[in-house]
């Protein structure tokens, strides 16, 4: 019997994502990001220091399943500081940080692989056990690390503009709009692209599932 | 509500990122279309694994190299024009051998200089020299950011360094190691840069860039390296900086002990 629509998961955010809002955002006892960054453009460079800590976890994520590589992750994230100091003052007073600040890793990342001219690679499986869940049983850690590696797998099928756009629309603190700014298309068409890249990831997801031995 | 609107909008509902009426009306498509619970069921579930790849934390380098350009960039942003008017007086200041008489030998020396710049009529020559000297001075605030942010990681800017380092010395590849010796953040980098240096430290400005960034480095290893070149390249006005060093009770002691060789040395 087919479940009904209301049994299907629907979800206030996404499972296990450590890259939600930062709670510094939310958390009203501390200054909002736009605020610190406008310090920064204002000449207190202290404040680049809580913004990266605040930030560089979920953006180095996101970097890292862009790139499938955590050197060149590491490297990018690292460039999008170095901007951020570079056009501090380019930053606008209506501005939203972190769409500004996924607007320039775009950019920088765009700057690697033009570098780079060997394509991304899917992270190695191995490394996925360093982050496996110690609470599961031996087996379902395994069964989860084999998931874990296919979907890298299968993203790393993913053309770049397809990943990117994909990963984008994943970040919790990043609003539909914000994800168009950033890829600079219209909010209709980042619809449409961020769906068209989910099917495909999931086409080649399955198709692995079925390629893999159980 | 079309199917194909229904399929753009499923990961949104999913994510419950939809108004209350849109989400209402996505939800009613798909309960009475197959084809859509079947699609929204699979895309759930994809979103639901993409969502759970666990999320590595970055290494160490990661805020140790962001903190020092934040740091950089302080130093620079702060003492720029402070550190192009002490490699200005260093160079001004250059070669005065006997503290005790400096007022005499600069009125001396001055009035030597405009006799033989009359009589010789180089006047304008040696004006213009210590104007390009100043003028390098002074455009090496600017070159920081062309230093320190333009360049890549670390192991890039090494290559940079040694790449620079086989060029034919010029203005701007001098300008370049030394912006790199004053301003990078790595340790290594600051290191190369200085042993780059030591081909042309015949050059008075590159000398007094190295004393002038001697007193503002933070790491002791390039401290003592920056007084061995001094010493290297027998740089006698460093003698009043390396005292200073010597009296400094807050500096570090292999570097105070490393001045006070040099100064007897030199």
């Amino acid at each position: 019997m087919t479940p009904s629509i209301a049994e299907y998961p629907v979800h206030e955010r996404p499972f296990g994502l450590e890259w939600g809002p930062s709670p510094s955002v939310d958390d009203k006892a501390l200054t909002p990001d736009h605020e610190l960054m406008l310090a920064v453009r204002d000449g207190d460079l202290d404040c680049m220091g809580e913004l990266f800590e605040r930030h560089h976890g979920p953006l180095y994520g996101y970097l890292l399943k862009l790139t499938g590589n955590r050197s060149a992750a590491e490297d990018i994230c690292q460039v999008v500081f170095q901007r951020m100091l570079k056009y501090r003052h380019t930053y606008r007073d209506q501005g939203s940080f972190t769409a500004w600040m996924y607007h320039l890793s775009r950019r920088c990342a765009s700057d690697h692989f033009r570098k780079s001219s060997s394509a991304p690679i899917a992270t190695d499986p191995s490394r996925l056990a360093e982050h496996a869940d110690e609470a599961q049983s031996a087996d379902e850690s395994a069964a989860s690390r084999d998931d874990h590696a296919l979907l890298h797998r299968a993203l790393g099928r993913l053309d770049r503009d397809d990943r990117e756009v994909l990963l984008l629309s994943r970040l919790q603190e990043l609003s539909f709009s914000e994800v168009a700014g950033i890829l600079e298309c219209s909010v209709g068409a980042a619809r449409v692209r961020a769906h068209r890249a989910l099917k495909t990831l999931r086409d080649h997801y399955l198709q692995l599932q079925k390629e893999s031995p159980s | 509500m079309n199917c194909q609107t229904c399929h753009e909008r499923m990961a949104e509902l999913a994510d419950a990122r939809l108004d209350r009426e849109t989400a209402a009306s996505v939800r009613a498509h798909i309960e009475g279309c197959a084809e859509c619970r079947r699609e929204f069921e699979s895309l759930s579930n994809t979103l639901k694994a993409l969502d759970a790849l666990p999320s590595a934390a970055p290494s160490h380098r990661l805020r140790a190299r962001v903190m020092g350009q934040i740091e950089t960039e302080k130093l620079t942003q702060r003492g720029g024009a402070e550190w192009a008017s002490s490699i200005r007086r260093a160079a001004d200041t250059r070669g005065s051998r006997f503290p005790w008489a400096g007022a005499l030998v600069a009125l001396l020396g001055a009035c030597a200089l405009v006799a033989v710049g009359f009589t010789l009529g180089e006047r304008t020559a040696t004006g213009r020299q210590v104007a390009e000297l100043r003028a390098r001075v002074d455009t090496m605030g600017q070159l920081v950011e062309q230093s320190v942010l333009q360049k890549g990681a670390t192991g890039e800017r090494i290559e940079t360094v040694f790449a620079t380092e086989r060029e034919k010395p010029d203005e701007q590849v001098i300008d370049g190691l030394i912006n790199s010796m004053a301003f990078d953040a790595s340790v290594n980098v600051r290191l190369s840069a200085l042993g780059a240096l030591y081909h042309h430290s015949d050059q008075e400005v590159v000398r007094a860039a190295v004393l002038a960034c001697l007193p503002r480095d933070p790491n002791p290893l390039v401290q003592v390296s920056m007084i061995d070149f001094l010493v290297a390249a027998k740089a006698h006005e460093a003698s009043p900086e390396l005292r200073k060093l010597v009296a400094d009770s807050h500096a570090d002691a292999d570097v105070r002990e490393s001045a006070r060789r040099a100064i007897e040395q030199l």
